[in-house]
């Protein structure tokens, strides 16, 4: 799994709709399908792409298979988040350096 | 998700007026963030330049959104398959200014980390990620 998986999974609207769903509490294929303007089988076909990308994980609950946000594929999203941010925190102090300096 | 906008908020010693000269020219801007051919002119499109890598050229494309001096500096901020904005906004506070910076827009089908790599910001990265996790719960 790539990064680049994450980004393209979630690209998709349907996709983030299934996630936004599953933030709010783990739930089986018929639970996500009652919300969603697509058919199971579609909704089946998104968790697969979502599941790849490690942005969603199954469980078994007897017959069911329950789906739940996986926090690994997450992570790597925020991975990059974070690159940003440290590089903004290094940039702005190196603002104020730079501003401090012709100060006299 | 939390995902799309990185934002910080510093106070700098210094009217904003002198705050602004550090966003008013290229070299300026230069002296601080990267090497670029900035214009300060509304609608005009410039680069940044940083070290290419695999997926990425190393330029940073954008175009000057807005220029209010001494108040707000708004540029577009494209960068491989990222594209973003980034909005400086500068007020008066006790002491000098608060500077506050949005970049916002990571919207997903973006293919930042090739870029973060080859701005050599993984060096920046240290234990800020485990910080972040936590925050994020």
């Amino acid at each position: 799994m790539t990064q680049a998986d994450s980004f393209k999974a979630l690209a998709d609207p349907t996709r983030r709709a299934i996630l936004d769903r599953l933030r709010a509490s783990p739930a089986s294929v018929g639970d996500l399908t009652d919300g969603l303007p697509i058919s199971q089988s579609a909704v089946s076909q998104q968790l697969g792409v979502l599941r790849a990308a490690g942005l969603v994980k199954q469980e078994r609950d007897g017959q069911r298979r329950i789906y739940s946000v996986d926090g690994d594929g997450f992570a790597q999203v925020r991975d990059w988040i974070t690159h940003y941010e440290a590089f903004w925190d290094e940039k702005l102090d190196d603002l104020a350096a730079h501003l401090a300096k012709g100060r006299n | 998700m939390g995902l799309r906008e990185i934002i910080r908020e510093v106070d700098l010693p210094h009217p904003p007026e002198r705050v602004w000269t550090a966003f008013a020219t290229s070299g300026d801007l230069a002296a601080w963030l990267m090497p670029n051919d900035f214009r300060p002119e509304l609608g005009a499109s410039f680069t940044f330049r940083a070290d290419p890598a695999p997926g990425f050229d190393g330029i940073v494309h954008c175009e000057v959104l807005d220029f209010d001096p001494p108040r707000l500096w708004q540029v577009s901020w494209k960068a491989g398959k990222v594209d973003t904005v980034l909005t400086i906004t500068l007020a008066p506070a006790p002491g000098g200014t608060r500077l506050r910076l949005s970049h916002a827009g990571f919207g997903v089908g973006t293919l930042l980390p090739r870029v973060v790599l080859g701005m050599g910001w993984t060096r920046l990265l240290r234990g800020k990620l485990m910080d972040l996790l936590t925050e994020e719960g």
